[in-house]
């Protein structure tokens, strides 16, 4: 019972650091209808800059540093949608173009930290890294839980700016009704821009929380961005609460899973079921059919 | 009989003379190579890689389908051969075959279900597979196959690496044909029509799904075989990385955005280019910057879908094809070029009586008593809305029925019931005494229901003549019948010669609807679907519309219109139906549907009949 609970715990708090990587997926796919491919490798480069090297040179906790990446991820994403994914977005086909391209990001990316900053794999080592509560047996890691908390802040905040302010509703329509908002008076590319700058923010909050407590390298992003497409895909791929319940349903079933297969094939267990999934119920859990013709 | 022979030769030499010469041309520089190991090892990867490419392209390319998963293909080929060898004592000659065979079940089973999704799901699916196979092969203990060394040709292996070069171009060269046939067969046209509008395509007779899945279970069983000469001239030692990885799919895409998607050169031209780039790069300063092949991948990614979206060979066949109609209108001395971007003149078009004989509807002369339509109690709903109530209705053989009813009536709702792209939760659909409730709209194309879309629904790239084709192979034409049937069908409609070879994205309004009549009648139906044929039309080009759509009649097809403008309609509806919130309130003539009150109540309104009277 004790070992079920501790795997409920751990894929909880697995669950919500996906929740919060997808979140910035699935506003970037619901406003923008991009797949970003390059989506995790983001997250990994702010495992870097800041949380790592920030730590390093001056010495600042990796838990203020996500509050520095929000802002400077922001303008970072705002940048390349403006100036590079906006010459494409558009038209019918382009949904497999942002894909390419996206791509060709991650390559960027990756390689660029490659020759940068080497292929070692790195820990940030704080006091919460490895420290953990004990309740009733179950132990659960400092790091992860503030995290967790941090995390759900972020999203309750994703979620209050796009519900509640003039600019989030405006990318909100800008999702539904892109012509309608032209006419409305609306200015898309700027929705568009800080969409993307928002998504992109978010990714790279979550990145760091994740560094706290999980060893990486410039490749670690190829390591789960297809969990995160299985997990958007699981939310409905434009819900932001879709992300989070879809990173839960992930998180659970790796740690879970483990009851049943070993844990060399825990994601095997999750694309299995997301492929069932798929067949199902392709437009997700919290996700709306569209009228064809 | 000879001479036959001979000519037939002689038109496959032509038609494939290309792919022969740049075969030869791989072979001559690899002769002029010599020993050298480095250099022809590079040639081996460009070849590989623009066979792999070139398979990928038959799905991705003209299908539309973008395969992220692709790897699954090249490492099952791969570690079925090796596994073959190395625990059966296989030859990898066979084993090769076995492993397309074995590429080609997965790609069916894979692609049955997932081959349904659209975009986006049908992306991500794909790559679960491969995802799932790594960590099932690193479990039972394949992470790593070393191959065998056993020097002899059932084992496929040589000292020389120029064996493989030889094996390598014959490979290219059979990708390259199975591509080229593809291409010039109804196959590869209705690919080209499903990528760019599968709805339509569905509409207009041709299985989609099935389409899919042939065109996916080619691409698998080809990059399959890539993979095993793949292994064997380049790997010496299998992994699950080096064969599943994500990797290749991005290797692969680079080379095929930038050679070109969707064009027989394009995957070749991209692999010549790129595959060198990177090993040299490699090579020369990999030791120091590790990365830095991939990070010209990158780079060519991001820049060549921005500045050439068509890739290489695609920009250059434009010019090619510009160049070449420049050349033969010097030969002959005409003086107007049709460039790339060509625009013609308005052409009058003229609406005589259609002579439709050439599609002999089956129905055309069997006049009897039963309707050859009837919808008995169909109800349907999305969620909570219910666009369709118990709708009863009998639709009499040869007559036009109009259907009107405010909109959110459930006007299209019921045509997508009738030709399948809904399927009902209560009551059945007969034509003439056959169900076809649950039938998906192919079928119901077949069985002699044609369909034009409230908003048109053309294949844009590709030309007038071509988007009527693709109504005749529907009904299971080849080339050149489709292509007669589609001149003769155009022409009855009003289309010149000249615009037949446009293409559809350039049309006008009126144009388009013509278009989609055409279409249509190519499927030969019995029955045709009409929605809104008259909205952004002004009256003269309704009129004409109405024309001929009691010409159709005239020739034997019954009409269903669906349209807001009440007072054409009526002009030349036989019977009319009223629809209103999902429910028949009105039938009969159409005098006596417009002076129902429950229709001028709903839709109509009070003063029309005074309006309708005066006009």
């Amino acid at each position: 019972m004790t070992t079920f609970m501790q795997l409920i715990v751990s894929g909880t708090l697995l669950g919500v650091s996906y929740g919060v990587l997808a979140a910035g997926l699935a506003l970037i796919f619901g406003v923008l209808k991009i797949i970003n491919f390059a989506h995790a490798a983001f997250a990994v480069l702010a495992m870097y800059f800041p949380a790592f090297w920030f730590l390093k040179w001056w010495g600042i906790d990796p838990f203020i540093s996500v509050f520095m990446a929000l802002p400077v991820f922001f303008i970072f994403g705002y940048i390349i949608q403006r100036l590079l994914l906006e010459r494409i977005i558009g038209d019918a086909e382009s949904e497999a173009a942002t894909l390419i391209m996206t791509m060709g990001f991650a390559l960027l990316i990756e390689n660029m930290m490659l020759i940068g900053w080497s292929g070692l794999p790195r820990i940030i080592n704080q006091s919460y890294t490895l420290a953990t509560w004990n309740v009733g047996g179950v132990l659960i890691n400092h790091a992860q839980t503030y995290s967790l908390l941090i995390s759900l802040g972020l999203i309750v905040g994703l979620f209050l700016f796009l519900n509640k302010t003039r600019i989030g509703r405006g990318i909100r329509a800008a999702a539904d009704d892109p012509e309608g908002c032209a006419y409305m008076g609306i200015n898309l590319r700027s929705m568009y821009g800080i969409a993307f700058g928002l998504g992109i923010a978010i990714t790279a909050a979550g990145g760091c929380l994740m560094a706290t407590y999980r060893p990486f390298d410039p490749f670690f992003g190829e390591s789960i961005i297809v969990i995160l497409f299985a997990n958007v895909v699981l939310g409905g791929m434009t819900s932001i609460a879709g992300a989070l319940i879809g990173g839960l349903i992930i998180g659970l079933i790796q740690q879970v899973g483990t009851l049943v297969v070993p844990v060399s094939l825990q994601n095997v267990a999750v694309f299995a079921v997301f492929l069932l999934f798929l067949y199902l119920r392709p437009q997700g859990l919290l996700g709306k059919r569209e009228r064809e013709i | 009989m000879k001479a036959k022979i001979g000519q037939y030769a002689l038109f496959l030499c032509r038609r494939y003379l290309a792919i022969i010469v740049v075969c030869a041309v791989g072979l001559i520089v690899s002769l002029l190579i010599g020993p050298n190991r480095y250099y022809q090892r590079i040639l081996l990867l460009v070849l590989i890689w623009a066979s792999a490419c070139s398979s990928f392209n038959i799905i991705s390319g003209y299908g539309g389908q973008i395969v992220f998963g692709y790897m699954m293909f090249l490492g099952t080929g791969a570690y079925t051969t090796v596994l073959l060898f190395k625990l059966l004592g296989l030859s990898p000659w066979i084993g090769m075959l076995v492993g397309a065979v074995v590429a080609a079940l997965i790609a069916f089973i894979v692609g049955l279900p997932t081959l349904r999704l659209r975009g986006a799901y049908f992306a991500v699916a794909t790559v679960a597979f491969p995802l799932i196979t790594i960590p099932i092969l690193n479990h039972v203990g394949f992470e790593e196959v070393s191959i065998p060394f056993i020097k002899r040709f059932s084992a496929m292996q040589f000292a020389d690496i120029r064996a493989y070069v030889i094996i390598a171009v014959i490979l290219l060269a059979v990708v390259l044909i199975t591509v080229r046939m593809i291409e010039l067969s109804r196959f590869g046209f209705c690919l080209r029509a499903l990528k760019e509008n599968q709805t339509a395509s569905e509409g207009m007779g041709i299985n989609t799904l099935r389409t899919k899945i042939l065109a996916f279970i080619l691409s698998a069983a080809l990059g399959a075989v890539v993979g095993t000469v793949y292994a064997f001239g380049i790997q010496y030692m299998i992994s699950t990385h080096s064969m599943f990885g994500l990797f290749i799919i991005v290797r692969v895409l680079s080379i095929s955005i930038v050679g070109g998607l969707a064009t027989l050169w394009g995957p070749t031209i991209g692999a010549a280019i790129l595959v060198p780039l990177g090993q040299i790069l490699d090579s020369q300063i990999g030791d120091v910057y590790p990365g830095a092949q991939d990070i010209v991948y990158g780079a060519f990614l991001v820049a060549g879908i921005i500045y050439l979206p068509e890739g290489i060979w695609g920009k250059l066949s434009t010019y090619l094809r510009y160049f070449s109609a420049l050349f033969e209108a010097r030969v002959r001395g005409v003086q107007q070029v049709p460039g790339p971007t060509e625009t013609l003149a308005d052409r009058q078009l003229t609406v005589g009586s259609l002579n439709l004989d050439f599609l002999c509807a089956k129905s055309s002369d069997t006049k009897t008593d039963s309707f050859i339509l009837e919808v008995n109690h169909v109800s349907k709903s999305f969620g909570g809305i219910m666009p369709l109530v118990d709708v009863n209705m009998q639709v009499p053989r040869g007559e036009v029925l109009g259907v009107i009813g405010p909109n959110g009536a459930g006007k299209t709702t019921l045509f997508n019931v009738v030709n399948g792209y809904l399927t009902p939760e209560a009551g059945a659909v007969l034509l003439e005494g056959e169900d076809i409730t649950k039938k998906k709209p192919h079928s119901v194309c077949r069985l002699g229901v044609g369909r034009t879309f409230q908003v048109p629904q053309v294949f844009s790239h590709l030309t007038v003549l071509e988007n009527i084709m693709i109504g005749a192979f529907g009904r299971g034409q080849g080339i050149s019948e489709a292509s007669a049937i589609a001149r003769r069908v155009a022409e009855q409609l009003g289309f010149s010669s000249q615009r037949c070879h446009d293409k559809a994205v350039g049309l006008s309004v009126m144009e388009t609807k013509l278009l989609e009549f055409s279409r249509a009648l190519a499927t030969n139906p019995r029955l045709v679907l009409v929605d809104e044929p008259m909205a952004g039309l002004n009256p003269e080009e309704a009129d004409r519309i109405g024309t001929i759509i009691k010409e159709l009649t005239r020739n034997g097809i019954t009409v269903i219109v669906i349209e807001h403008v009440v007072q054409s309609l009526i002009k030349f509806a036989d019977y009319m139906v009223g629809l209103d919130a999902g429910r028949i309130v009105a039938e009969g003539k159409p005098e006596q549907v417009i002076s129902d009150p429950h229709m001028i109540e709903a839709y109509l309104g009070k003063k029309w009949k005074e309006r309708y009277a005066r006009s």
